[in-house]
């Protein structure tokens, strides 16, 4: 037991028994699991599903490629059948897959090769692609196709089917061929998706991940024939992940039992020490005394939800010494500069550089931060204009769902952005781009999709957004003192009206009007006493945040 | 600044606003972009001043010119604010400066998509400008602000309103006391004081427990209860009694909250360092509750609190302000704040017995307990 599908069984609602679920997983068929648990894994509503089923495609390749040190080439391709039916084609230049391991990794559910390691990365996430394979099978009973180059000069193709019963792949069509391609190549049907072009949809799904992902090349050809190529911008291929044993007070119950139920350890005090960074024997013992009513020498295979759960709130109880921050990677502020230069063409951009942060006693996590002003950033609104946009990253991976309960949106709804000259940041051409980064992730549900609103993590998801917003300020402020005495002098006018009427009333003499021609005349022959000044006003938002800080 | 008299009339006040607008008219007449200049208020023109033992505002200026694009707004509304008190002033009217906002939020013009003011966040700093440009305080301009603390004792006031002169005996309000207004200058003056001494009290728990006991009666002191932070009007009514001579003492809970009560009564805040001189009353003594207590009442060691993350860091932060760490009672109290990581509540006089609080202040006045 274990896999992709397992771990989507993590933190499920509070009053299902987990060592239930489990039992009873053995006599499920996958089909049933999977249509009982769709919205859990990513397919509820038709355009979130084929989001769903390109992130699943695209972070394999991307994972795939980055470990194989390569330079990656992704082109995914959307076409609309009759019958509404949706074909994706997604193409990487990956190391490819070996026809004896294709089966496993597309044809099997559960038997990724990620979930048995530990490390900030893409993947994780949702069923992988054999969960793409049963989703096709599924909605249209047809299998996908699969080509696998691994650049040795053959290139193997099949149709896979999954046997639902056995959970086995169904291999049919083989064929192998000489020629030069290398990477992987998945051809399948969907039905029940729809491809559009709103925020949630595969277009802005692309384009966010190339923006945390400037090594890579994407292209995207729509439904219409359009083609879009997100260009690569960097040759830099991000550093592998380390891998590191979790950290007790990043665990969650299913976490627990999941991987108890997987470990080779005999006994629960083992498999603890074993698995997890920093749990040491001598802690295992304070442990078994805070729980005396766990068996610390039973098969870990044994160990209860209602144990686990005793066992894992125990855990925060106890002084942890914290885990490695140099297992964190970081997109890094230069390719994030890039990246958003390249994508969103902006008059100005500037990304945050800072220091790690602990959350929970002793999570470390990290925030990469950065604001792009003009050009194409922000979002298109109905009526023309462009208005703020905020888009969300975990470990790089784009956070398209769920916006409304996320740590992230949570952060930039508390910054009071008239401080930086925005005006209203519905109506303002402004992306903020925020990357949370950390080995534990703390998602609001599964569907992954929203960080949870802990003090410490909006709190410095604010800060990382400000330190950039000011920047943005500056930048703002730099442009009004450009701007010509004829724009100037426009603005100024705006005011004449007002100001005179209510000079009279204060000096309880003079007549408005009068007043009126005095200034407007003023201000058309004195262009050299018109002036602008921007540092000024920058050094008082500074002082205002100081104060803030104080409170 | 000058020592501001108990009493602006609300003539003088019109005639500072009058003259604010007539040196605009003068600057425009001759051909000069309109001006307005005021003392800075931002944290770099902020200043302890060792000498006078309040905080206040340093000599920094700052002019605001109607033909500085960046300004130009500010200006116009600026001068909105001004015009606008002048009207409530004539009127005779008062508002907050929430209604004040509410009069000035309205569009520049048909064809303008912008407002005079569209937050409030915009007008409350013009209304401080204001204050301190003219040297007027915000009651002088018939702005009202909240309401807050309770008086009781041998107290006697005058209390001019609405046309009205009523006298007002602060030792016949029986349980509830008197409420002390936002303005306690402006038709306000005290008639007899007569008292040893003034008592402030943090919590009106605490005060309502001395009033019970009749504390202040056989003590003949006057009791003050801020309810938590002292407001302007009963700092100002503090400092008003500091000046017939009675000393004052605070009784706080020993904590970050209390300790900012009572240093802000003492010092004044960074907020109003305009209005230091009116508000601050340098010599304030503060009674307890401290951490040496604990050592003279063996009853408090049971009673003390874990201290919370934001006491700790106010601990900490008070010891970076010099005013407070001249005096070294005040450091050890931090310190041992910090090490011991625990605080002590006023109400936990009230261990033994209720009234065992009266008795508390009596002996620490008695024994001169108290830190400076």
């Amino acid at each position: 037991m274990g896999g992709e599908m397992m771990e989507e069984e993590k933190e499920p609602e509070k009053e299902v028994n987990g060592s239930e679920i489990f039992k009873e997983f053995k006599e499920y068929s996958v089909v049933e699991f999977f249509k009982k648990n769709r919205q859990m894994l990513g397919f509820a509503g038709k355009v979130r599903s084929l989001t769903t089923i390109v992130h699943e495609y695209c972070t394999n390749a991307l994972d795939a490629t980055e470990e194989a040190h390569i330079l990656p080439e992704i082109m995914v391709k959307v076409e609309e059948l009759p019958d509404e039916h949706v074909k994706v084609t997604i193409q990487d230049n990956g190391p490819g897959i070996p026809p004896s391991h294709l089966g496993k990794a597309m044809g099997m559910m559960l038997a990724g090769t990620k979930f048995h390691r530990y490390m900030q990365q893409r993947g994780q996430q949702g069923i992988g692609g054999a969960g793409c394979t049963l989703f096709s099978q599924i909605t249209t009973g047809k299998p996908t196709r699969m080509r696998s180059g691994l650049g040795d000069g053959k290139v193997y193709e099949c149709d896979m089917k999954i046997d639902v019963k056995n959970n086995q792949p169904v291999i049919t069509n083989q064929i192998e061929f000489m020629g030069n391609f290398r990477g992987l190549r998945v051809e399948a049907e969907f039905a029940e998706v729809k491809y559009d072009k709103s925020e949630h949809g595969v277009y802005e799904y692309l384009k966010r991940t190339a923006m945390a992902n400037p090594h890579a090349q994407i292209t995207l050809i729509e439904p219409t024939g359009e083609k879009h190529v997100f260009q690569r911008v960097s040759d830099r291929i991000p550093e592998k992940p380390a891998e590191i044993q979790p950290h007790p007070l990043g665990i969650t119950t299913g976490d627990l039992v999941d991987m108890a139920h997987r470990t080779d350890s005999r006994k629960l005090s083992s498999f603890l020490t074993n698995t997890f960074s920093r749990m040491s024997s001598a802690k295992v013992e304070e442990l078994a005394k805070l729980v005396p009513t766990v068996n610390f020498e039973k098969h870990p295979r044994d160990l209860k939800w209602p144990e686990a759960e005793a066992v894992v709130n125990s855990v925060k109880t106890l002084k942890w010494i914290a885990p490695p921050t140099d297992a964190l990677r970081p997109i890094g502020s230069d390719q994030i500069d890039k990246a958003l230069k390249n994508i969103l063409a902006p008059e100005f951009v500037s990304v945050s550089e800072r220091r790690p942060k602990v959350f929970r006693g002793g999570i470390p996590f990290m925030v990469e931060a950065a604001i792009a002003y003009g050009g194409n950033s922000g979002r298109a609104r109905s009526d023309e204009g462009r208005g703020g946009d905020i888009i969300r990253y975990a470990n790089r991976v784009p956070l398209m769902f769920d916006g409304g309960s996320c740590a992230i949106t949570e952060a930039v709804k508390n910054i009071d952005w008239k401080r930086y000259d925005v005006r209203d940041f519905d109506k303002e051409p402004v992306t903020v781009f925020a990357n949370f980064v950390s080995v534990h992730v703390p998602y609001t549900g599964t569907g992954k999709q929203a960080i949870t609103m802990e003090e410490e993590i909006v709190g410095e998801i604010r800060y990382a957004i400000m330190e950039v917003a000011r920047d943005m300020q500056v930048y703002l402020r730099g442009k009004v003192r450009e701007m010509d005495k004829e724009t100037k002098k426009k603005i100024i006018m705006r005011y004449v009206k007002e100001l005179s009427a209510d000079l009279a009333d204060l000096a309880g003499t003079g007549a408005p009007a009068d007043i009126e021609k005095k200034l407007v005349n003023m201000i058309e022959t004195k262009y050299e006493k018109i002036e602008g000044e921007a540092e000024e006003a920058v050094e008082e938002v500074k002082e205002v945040e100081e104060n803030e800080k104080e409170e | 600044m000058k020592k501001k008299s108990e009493k602006e009339s609300s003539s003088e006040v019109l005639s500072k606003l009058e003259g604010l607008g007539k040196e605009m008219l003068e600057d425009i007449d001759v051909g000069e972009a309109p001006r307005f200049e005021c003392p800075l208020r931002s944290r770099g023109n902020i200043l302890y001043d060792e000498n006078l033992g309040y905080i206040k505002l340093g000599e920094k200026r700052e002019t605001r010119t109607f033909l500085n694009v960046g300004q130009a707004k500010k200006f116009m509304q600026t001068v909105a604010v001004a015009s606008k008190c002048k009207k409530f002033l004539k009127e005779d009217s008062h508002t907050s400066i929430r209604g004040l906002f509410y009069q000035l939020k309205f569009s520049l013009g048909e064809n303008v998509d912008e407002e005079l003011f569209s937050e409030q966040s915009e007008s409350n700093p013009l209304v401080e400008d204001l204050e301190v440009a003219l040297d007027v305080k915000r009651e002088d301009l018939n702005l009202n602000t909240d309401r807050k603390g309770v008086v009781a004792g041998n107290l006697v006031l005058k209390d001019k309103f609405g046309g009205v002169t009523d006298e007002i005996d602060c030792s016949k309000q029986g349980r509830s006391g008197w409420m002390i207004p936002s303005d306690v200058d402006n038709g306000m003056e005290f008639v007899s004081v007569d008292a040893n001494y003034v008592i402030v009290v943090e919590k009106d728990a605490l005060w309502q427990r001395l009033n019970e006991d009749k504390f202040w009666k056989k003590e003949n002191c006057i009791l003050i209860t801020p309810k938590g932070q002292a407001s302007r009007g009963c700092r100002r009514l503090i400092r008003k009694l500091a000046d017939t001579k009675l000393p004052v003492y605070c009784f706080t809970d020993c904590d970050a909250w209390g300790w900012y009560i009572y240093w802000t009564i003492k010092t004044g805040s960074m907020n109003l360092a305009y209005l230091g001189s009116d508000i601050a009353t340098p010599e304030a003594k503060f009674i307890g509750v401290t951490m040496r207590d604990i050592v003279d009442y063996d009853f408090l060691g049971k009673l003390t609190i874990k201290t919370k993350e934001v006491d700790l860091k106010r601990a900490e932060e008070m010891l970076t302000y010099p005013w407070i760490t001249a005096h070294k009672e005040w450091v050890e109290e931090l310190k041992t704040v910090i090490a011991t990581k625990k605080k002590l509540e006023q109400d936990a006089l009230q261990g033994p017995r209720l009234s065992f609080v009266g008795d508390y202040i009596r002996e620490k006045l008695e024994k001169k307990k108290f830190l400076p």
